[in-house]
């Protein structure tokens, strides 16, 4: 894999006549970019944070809504049918699940009482998050793998019908710059998983905390690329009806779900 | 530190604002005026309004630039304008901005705003949510009703007569 | 933190280049830029205000929550005009548009 790496980087850095080469060249760099703040945001053991901030959980939200700009951006820029057409569907397909991953999200703020990545830890000393989150870790789940572009939402990218939609015309370096993105969302989205519903770093302590949650990230990866062969592809008019009404109306059920589960509960 | 941050923020943003007027393709403007909308986020970071800045950048340059953008491509490419003969309006909008500019100095010497380097229960978050939800839960309300008002006229707006 | 002042100062020069664009440009979006640009600087505004306050309130915040989504919206519905405008026009030059005829 690194052997492609590197002959990839000395391949020669072609950009199509025609097209805006600005956007062609900064829009996946960008990208690259986002996936690295992503990263940082996510706590991987008690002390190893890059960036605890007071509101972490709504700050990696933001920063993935940033990313269907530059799908589109990267679409365009190439100036040719196909990526176009690809990177609207991108867009489209991206947009709509924003909502739902948001909601889902809302179910484990109600719970844990806090915005902070760490707290959220801490507070699921008692208990994971996905046991009573069980509909929002699902919705949540399929969520990420539409945001993400992966199979089985995987149209905007098709490489038997569209010829890889949006990354058509990206080749050598850039190549691996709109790759990146892909690749490193996977890693971020999966460790946000597993800190907001599979207890973070918590775990028994014959091993280390940066151990445990490196595994359960492990596992949630190996689970999205299951997904990949197991799941046939998504129709694009199935995809986003499904995400703007079943995940939405299922979403809201989650909230009224945790709502009981929070305040109706202990008052009984 | 807050003084080259400051200045930093200010200077991106006040520029990515003129290049988003004048640029020439529409494209480049909706992309300078994202970056304007992050100079701004950046402000408000510096203002200790932290959960704002991030909903600044989640709802203006992931849901506003998006539109924007998709707009653009799909009405069609303007490429630059033909300058106008408004010189009155233009002159007229210098005077107004020069007014306000001389305002500033003014300001400056009011002590009402001090301003504290500690922010304590201005900038609490849990004040924040207490004081949205309990003291302006109805005003709350009201905006989602307005928001759904404003879903649907989009929603009707954008429909094509696709014919039975 | 810096004075007052100076968050007004960019405030102010924010408006100015929104009133600018809003009075002297043509094309429809160019001036939705404008007026974005001009809820940005109010809402800088409002934010700078309620912060470097003696003593400091929440309630700029709050205020400005409401303005962000607000103004959203509003850049939403008027690009629905914008793009219902164009299809029946073919053109989006606002100073033959505001004839209102045809």
């Amino acid at each position: 894999m690194f052997a492609d790496l590197i002959k990839l980087s000395f391949k020669e850095l072609f950009v199509p006549e025609n097209s805006d080469a600005f956007f062609f060249i900064m829009a996946p760099t960008t990208g690259l970019v986002i996936g690295a703040a992503l990263v940082g945001l996510i706590p991987f053991a008690p002390g190893i944070q890059i960036a605890n901030i007071e509101v972490g959980l709504p700050a990696f939200l933001a920063i993935i809504t940033l990313s269907p700009s530059l799908v589109l951006l990267a679409g365009w820029s190439a100036n040719s049918k196909f990526p176009f057409i690809g990177g609207l569907r991108a867009l489209f397909q991206q947009t709509a699940y924003e909502i739902p991953l948001w909601l889902s999200a809302l179910g484990v703020i109600m719970m844990a009482g806090t915005l902070n990545l760490a707290q959220i830890v801490a507070a699921q000393s008692t208990g994971w998050f996905i046991i009573p989150q069980a509909l929002g870790a699902f919705i949540f789940l399929v969520t990420s793998v539409a945001e993400m572009e992966r199979l089985p939402f995987d149209l905007p990218e098709a490489e038997s019908e569209i010829m890889m939609g949006w990354q058509a015309e990206y080749t050598g370096v850039l190549f691996l710059a709109a790759q990146g993105p892909g690749f490193v969302k996977l890693y971020a989205f999966s460790a946000l998983f597993t800190t907001i519903y599979l207890g973070g770093f918590l775990g028994p302590s014959f091993l280390p905390p940066l151990f445990w949650m490196l595994l359960k990230t492990l596992v949630i990866i190996v689970l999205i690329m299951l997904l990949r062969s197991t799941f046939p592809r998504v129709r694009l008019d199935q995809l986003l009806r499904a995400g703007w009404t079943t995940l939405l109306t299922l979403a809201i059920v989650n909230i009224g779900i945790t709502y009981l589960l929070v305040v109706g509960l202990p008052t009984f | 530190m807050t003084d080259l941050l400051f200045l930093a923020f200010a200077a991106v943003t006040i520029g990515a604002a003129i290049l988003a007027i004048e640029a020439r393709d529409l494209v480049y403007g909706a992309a300078a005026l994202g970056i304007a909308f992050l100079g701004v986020a950046g402000l408000f970071f510096l203002l200790d309004a932290a959960y704002v800045g991030w909903f600044q950048i989640a709802v203006y340059i992931g849901a506003v630039v998006v539109l924007i953008l998709f707009t653009v491509m799909l009405v069609g490419p303007k490429m630059g304008e033909t300058p106008l003969g408004l010189k009155r309006v233009s002159l007229l909008a210098a005077i107004l901005v020069s007014l306000l500019l001389g305002m500033t100095g003014a300001l400056a010497n009011a002590t009402a705003f001090p301003g504290q380097d500690s922010c304590g229960s201005g900038c609490d978050l849990y004040l924040l949510s207490t004081s949205l939800l309990k003291n302006y839960g109805v005003q709350l309300e009201f905006m989602s009703l307005v928001m759904a008002a404003a879903v649907i006229g989009a929603l009707v707006l954008s429909k094509t007569d696709r014919g039975q | 933190m810096e004075p007052l002042s100076s968050f007004f100062a960019v405030s102010v020069i924010l408006l100015g280049i929104g009133i600018y664009g809003l009075t002297t440009k043509r094309n429809a979006i160019r001036i939705l830029f404008s007026v974005e640009l001009i809820y940005n600087a109010a809402n800088l505004n409002i934010i700078a205000f309620a912060r470097l306050r003696n003593p400091p309130i929440v309630t700029g915040q709050v205020l400005v929550l409401f303005t962000i989504a607000l103004a959203a919206m509003e850049a939403a519905v008027g690009l629905s005009i914008i793009i219902l405008i164009s299809r029946l026009n073919a053109e989006i030059d606002l100073s033959k548009l505001s004839k209102l005829k045809g």
